[in-house]
């Protein structure tokens, strides 16, 4: 049971990072429609805000958080990552969200230290 | 032990499918999000041997953030300089590109460095589009490079995350 619960302080938890990256992309853009001017303002938010609440986690972890925002138009978008690390203990977290004008795509990549 | 850990993994996987239909009430019931993450659940492996202390502060040897982005440059260009878009292709590409750039990093041999690396293949159309990205690590370490590569009908955007293991 010891070993169970050091385990979970120390490896990367998909489900409580995609809830806490859901939670910042619906305060930043829910309810948005695609704006250019704001784009920006929006990715560093989303980003920021991820960011401060892994942190928050206070686990023994490094993060890489990627944010895509791009405007619905009927063109493709392929992603893929590729990571040289140690799998009993990193992992990464992706969450697609979208509405009527725009997707969003964030990517967590949790590293222990 | 490790089969305890197994199944409480997977009892959680489960427990996430089931939950994913479901959407908090609050949330607007225009917008939608998926969550996803590698296929292979933990393995946690029991016969790790503990390690000595190496008592060693610092890296001995760093990235250069040049070097990794002539990498980037070279793999984007050779590979999608005569290409058009097309769905299938760039799919096996992205994935195809994160391996080439992955396997060339870690011929540099650069010890104690963990490496992540992210392809994005997109079609131009006059879409509007930004993509950004903050890291929470030890600066005097860790680095990144990227190179952005675009040709008529597709753009490439390739990124190279260094992060030091103390």
């Amino acid at each position: 049971m010891d070993e169970f619960q050091a385990d979970d302080e120390t490896t990367f938890v998909v489900e409580e990072v995609g809830k806490l990256i859901k939670e910042s992309v619906e305060a930043t853009i829910g309810g948005n429609a695609y704006q250019h001017n704001r784009v920006n303002q929006w990715t560093t938010n989303v980003v920021e805000q991820c960011l401060s609440q892994l942190s928050k986690l206070g686990k023994p972890f490094k993060y890489i958080v990627t944010c895509v925002i791009m405007q619905k138009n009927g063109a493709g978008l392929q992603t893929a990552n590729a990571c040289f690390w140690d799998n009993t203990t990193d992992g990464s977290c992706a969450v697609r969200w979208e509405n009527k004008s725009m997707y969003c795509i964030v990517t967590v990549f949790g590293l222990a230290i | 032990m490790s089969d305890l850990v197994k199944d409480r993994a997977l009892k959680r996987e489960k427990k996430r499918l089931s939950d994913a239909g479901h959407r908090p009430k609050a949330w607007p019931k225009d917008s939608l999000s998926t969550v996803s993450n590698v296929e292979e659940p933990l393995h946690h492996d029991d016969t790790r041997l503990p390690t000595e202390n190496t008592y060693q502060l610092g890296p001995y040897k760093r990235h250069s953030v040049p070097v990794i982005t002539e990498i980037l440059k070279d793999v984007l260009t050779c590979y999608l300089q005569h290409e058009t878009y097309e769905a299938e292709w760039s799919r096996q590409m992205t994935k195809t590109l994160c391996e080439v750039i992955r396997a060339r990093v870690k011929e540099l041999m650069i010890p104690r460095y963990k490496t992540v690396v992210v392809v994005n293949i997109g079609q131009l159309s006059g879409q509007g589009m930004q993509i950004s990205s903050r890291c929470l690590w030890d600066a005097t370490n860790d680095t990144f490079a990227t190179y952005s590569f675009k040709n008529s009908s597709l753009f490439g955007l390739a990124i190279v995350y260094a992060v030091y293991v103390e």
